[in-house]
């Protein structure tokens, strides 16, 4: 026994010595590359640096390489019209230091905004688009401004979308640039109610894994729908039981409603009860993949309802190439159209540099020009020894901006919730493409 | 009285489909329970590699408009070809008896060949042609997809296939030898790696058929559906009995059908915990799947 | 330095994660089971300090506890099956606590706002550290004393008998089992110790990332887990350090100036560091190597 252990284990003092050498060598390859990487990020010339982050990997690819491009172009924008104006009165170009993956995963994305605020001069943190990932990032953040005892980070943080109801009031460095779906589908439903007086019942379905999906069917699509006169159908689900005494109103139409799992590939259990429930109007409150899965069951099965209306993030061209043909027909509210001379010529900007804009990206678009109006306001200078001040500066005056203006029309925002409000209008797919068919703008 | 002959007939409706919506579950299990047969180790990338394929089928349309059959079989010799890459990259060189580094090496595949996808794809969904995807047999109250039916023809035709090669040719032979005895049959002259590199392809064969069967089941390709179908192609397997043909197909059958019912019953909530809860219960009681190991190593 | 000290603190989780692994496999067990009760740790110890309001030891304690527990349970059942059927039924049961915390509802009003674990939503602000002014540094010395502790008591029971049994029960049943070593018992009890570190990691975990939900705690989590221990050989607890080094270090952290290759290049390098070293990377030939590097001899060199 020992003869082998002597032949296949080191002494234990070697070992140690071992490790040691190692760790040393490790730890300084490491900051090495950190070094090196704090050096690259950091320019001579004056500029506000800001950095953005995004999924550029996974399946939610197309956010991050849409925002990334909807940001840089903004960006390009900007610095040919002059750039921003610091506290000293001078002009300088926004620098965007960079724009990383984050994989909408909660990990990363926290890791990137660490990153953000400790190893570079950027005075905010522009990422992301996930919902999930920022009611993470939020948390790390400071919740009250000038709260000592509240170890937290002190980095503002303007995130391009991120819908799902209650996130602002995680931490009052946190921001998003993000529609209203409260006010977009109760605008919605209140010209529906009005334009179809031959539609009566509704039923639909969402996708109960994903969040936003979820509370946004249960708590904002179904209820303005009710609100506003339709039925909603469909034989109650008497096994829910327990939540179903709950009592809320919401989870009692989440109990007839149909549900099913975002990777899902079988959707004939769910498309079949529809069809027996034979609503007018069908919700599909779901992203791309299931929402198309869902609708081609649907037109399988032979259902016809006399309208659909999906997911605000469902107004994309995912949802096009995923089911054009199917999709034929289906409303959504969404917070961006080229129906502007800025929204067209920020449209063209973008398809030209490889990107698409739709409601999420041109958020990342809309964010610039947040970020100069905040700058503005805030008189900064732009040093790197003066960093944490700019930060908290650059906070205060994007705390105190009530609108500006979105590519579509003015962005506000209140500043007791903290939550935005954008304008929007209505899509729908007609002929393989996304048309505007009414535009509730003032 | 009549809303019970409607439970009746919704249920067995429910059944139905997820029988024939199986069939897709089946050929994933097959490739899995194929290699595990013949290597007694685990391919994680199996279903990856049928998607892959798939999306190769469909490139294939979009780009040159290939009939259907045509994407079929592009599908097909994609993924064979993928999986002679796995073979090669993620079994050849590690030694026989180690399992965990094929295991993770396969683990590195899925991840590089998902992340593939998405970076041609941009991870958006894409619509996948069907065949006989408008067809729909209404025989009272009753509904089938047309489609479905056709995934399930061809499942059958690709399983008789396999069989046919397995048990009547040299290089099934060939193949149940080396699961046997890998070292009786290097004596016998069969080569270990060329067999194995051939089964490998063969698998790869019915995966890609599998993930392009799927896709026009759904109508929908994306890359978020690549864990749950490894997960589900495992769990296949193995209540079929690692090893064995049979018992991955009917495994796939009934998990199939199973699960629609459990969502017709209890709902989506509950759904996927039935289908582990089964899996215990198989676990427990019959650890060696529905019908053991047809081709098994010593 | 926050950059830094988050990834250490990254490291130390994951390298928990790890060694609950890595006590599996000396068994001969391979678990997939790892990211479920990192997740009924995490959960726990969030419920703790968020609803209960308890300290962060309190938390911690009650995670390993619960996991550990939970652990305990699944290791008998686990003694049926073997080899792949105990990988797919350990994947299962990751999977079955996946969709447990996909339901799990438990929502409490404080200070005018509801919070806790809200099923799909997840579970937010989580926000022991923060909320009671610990600094960054203060919380990476706080984790790493429980990795270092962790690391210790297995590199130690690897020096005493412990470690041999665990690896005789590993190499071969049958053999242990003819030297009287109870083989039940020390199956059950290294899944239950791996239960409770992969608790002890997902409550560290829950309060460094603030928030959880049940996209987390998947199929791929538990493959990161064994991929460590694989990664970096069975022979001690430094090579599962340095697969996490590696993977979270390098190939998460230190690729990111690739843009969007670094995925690719993820998936490629793993099946290149398994061909090239099958026993993992800091195998038997790596320390003979390093020792002729680093100048290192060996006293029985000159025997």
């Amino acid at each position: 026994m020992h003869l082998c252990r002597s032949m296949f284990r080191l002494n234990v003092k070697e070992e140690i010595k071992i490790m040691k050498k190692l760790f040393r060598g490790v730890s300084v390859g490491l900051l090495g590359c950190a070094l090196m990487f704090s050096a690259l990020t950091s320019s001579a010339e004056r500029s506000v640096k800001v950095l953005g982050w995004g999924a550029q990997s996974g399946p939610l690819k197309s956010f991050g390489v849409n925002s990334e491009t909807a940001l840089r172009s903004a960006v390009a924008e900007i610095n040919a019209a002059g750039g921003v104006k610091l506290g000293d009165g001078s002009m300088v170009p926004i620098e965007v230091i960079g724009y990383e993956d984050s994989a909408c995963k909660k990990d990363q994305n926290i890791a990137i905004l660490r990153k953000t605020a400790s190893t570079t001069d950027a005075i905010v943190g522009m990422g992301t688009t996930c919902s999930g990932s920022c009611q993470a990032m939020f948390g790390v953040l400071q919740k009250k401004v000038g709260d000592a005892s509240d170890s937290g980070l002190q980095m503002p943080i303007l995130a391009d979308t991120c819908i799902r109801p209650g996130l602002a009031k995680i931490s009052e460095w946190a921001f998003r640039n993000v529609p209203n779906e409260i006010a977009m589908y109760d605008a919605l439903f209140a010209w529906l109610s009005q334009q179809h007086p031959d539609i009566k019942t509704f039923s639909g379905g969402t996708e109960t894994d994903q969040g936003h999906s979820f509370i946004t069917h249960t708590a904002v699509i179904v209820q303005a729908a009710i609100k506003h006169g339709f039925d909603w159908v469909g034989p109650a689900v008497p096994e829910l039981g327990p939540k179903v005494k709950q009592g809320m109103k919401e989870l009692q139409a989440a109990a007839k409603t149909q549900h099913w799992l975002m990777g899902d590939t079988n959707y004939s259990v769910q498309a079949r009860k529809i069809k027996k429930q034979n609503p007018d109007m069908i919700l599909v409150s779901s992203h791309p993949f299931s929402a198309c899965g869902f609708l081609k069951e649907i037109k399988r099965q032979r259902v016809k309802p006399k309208l659909l209306v999906g997911l605000t993030s469902s107004a994309s061209q995912e949802t096009l190439n995923g089911c054009m043909k199917e999709a034929e027909g289906i409303i959504i509210p969404t917070g961006f159209a080229p129906i502007t001379a800025q929204a067209q010529k920020a449209n063209t900007i973008v398809t030209k540099a490889g990107g698409f804009l739709d409601l999420h990206s041109a958020a990342a678009w809309e964010n610039a020009y947040l970020v100069k109006a905040a700058v503005e306001a805030a008189g900064i200078t732009a040093k790197s020894e003066t960093l944490a001040e700019d930060r908290a500066k650059f906070r205060d005056a994007l705390a105190t901006i009530t609108a500006i203006d979105g590519l579509i029309g003015p962005v506000t925002r209140d500043t007791a919730t903290g939550e935005a409000s954008k304008p929007y209008v209505f899509v729908q797919v007609v002929d393989g493409k996304w048309k505007v068919i009414h535009d509730p703008r003032g | 009285m009549e809303d019970f002959w409607y439970e009746v007939v919704e249920v067995s409706q429910s059944i139905a489909d997820g029988l024939l919506f199986g069939s897709t579950y089946a050929l994933i299990g097959i490739g899995f329970t194929l290699i595990f047969g013949a290597m007694g180790k685990l391919n994680m990338a199996y279903a990856a590699a049928a998607l892959g394929g798939a999306y190769a089928g469909l490139a294939g349309f979009v780009l040159i408009k290939a009939p259907l059959v045509l994407v079929f079989g592009i599908s097909a010799i994609a993924t064979a070809a993928l999986g002679y890459a796995i073979y090669f990259t993620c079994f050849r060189f590690i030694p026989v008896n180690n399992h965990l580094a094929s295991l993770m090496a396969s683990v590195g595949a899925l991840f590089f060949i998902d992340e593939v996808v998405v970076h041609v794809t941009r991870g958006s969904p894409l619509t996948f042609p069907s065949m006989f995807g408008d067809v729909y047999f209404e025989l009272g109250p009753y509904g089938i997809r047309g489609d479905l039916v056709f995934v399930f023809i061809i499942g059958l035709i690709s399983t008789g296939v396999l069989l046919y090669i397995l048990f009547r040719t040299r290089l099934g032979l060939a193949t149940r030898a080396v699961a046997q005895q890998d070292i009786a049959a290097r004596l016998c002259g069969i080569g270990v790696h060329s067999t194995n590199s051939v089964t490998f392809a063969i698998a790869g064969v019915l995966g890609g058929i599998a993930g392009a069967m799927t896709a026009a089941a759904v109508g929908v390709l994306s890359p978020v559906m690549t864990v749950p179908l490894t997960v589900k192609g495992i769990i296949v397997a193995v209540i079929g009995g690692l090893g064995s043909i049979p018992g991955a197909i009917i495994a796939g059958l009934f998990v199939g059908g199973f699960e629609n019912v459990i969502l017709y019953f209890r709902g989506i909530d509950e759904r996927d915990m039935y289908v582990v809860a089964l899996l215990f219960v198989f676990l427990v009681f019959r650890p060696n799947g529905l019908f053991g190991t047809a081709i098994t190593r010593d | 330095m926050d950059y830094y000290l988050n990834l250490i603190n990254t490291i130390g989780i994951h390298t928990l994660l790890g060694l609950s692994a890595y006590l599996l496999l000396l068994t001969g067990q391979v678990s997939l089971a790892q990211a479920g009760f990192f997740g009924i740790g995490a959960y726990t110890a969030a419920i703790v300090t968020v609803i209960f309001e308890w300290s962060i030891l309190s938390a911690i304690g009650a995670a390993m506890l619960v996991s550990g527990g939970v652990a305990f349970l699944v290791g008998f059942p686990a003694l049926r099956v073997r080899g792949l059927m105990l990988v797919v039924a350990t994947l299962a049961f990751s999977e079955f606590a996946r969709m447990f915390f996909y339901n799990l509802k438990w929502r409490v009003v404080r200070d005018g706002a509801e919070i806790g674990p809200d099923g799909t939503m997840g579970f937010a602000e989580i926000r022991y550290f923060n909320n009671n002014g610990w600094l960054n540094w203060e919380v990476t010395i706080f984790l790493w004393v429980f990795v270092a502790v962790v690391m210790a008591l297995i590199w130690w029971s690897d020096q005493t008998r412990i470690g041999a049994v665990l690896r005789a029960v590993g190499e071969d049943e049958l053999a242990a089992n003819s030297t009287g070593i109870n083989v039940t018992v020390v199956k059950v009890a290294a899944m239950t110790a791996g239960g409770i570190v992969a608790g002890l990691a997902g409550s560290l975990y829950a309060h460094q990332v603030t928030d959880l939900d049940h996209h987390t705690f998947t199929v791929l989590l538990a493959t990161f887990a064994i991929a460590y221990p694989i990664l970096g050989g069975l022979s001690n607890v430094f090579g599962t350090l340095i697969a996490v080094l590696f993977i979270q270090g390098l190939l998460v952290e230190g690729l990111r100036f690739l843009g969007d290759w670094r995925m690719l290049l993820f998936g490629a390098l793993i099946i290149v560091a398994m061909n090239i070293k099958p026993l993992g990377l800091f195998d038997n030939q790596t320390i003979r190597i390093l020792r002729k590097a680093l100048g290192v001899k060996r006293q029985r060199d000159s025997v």
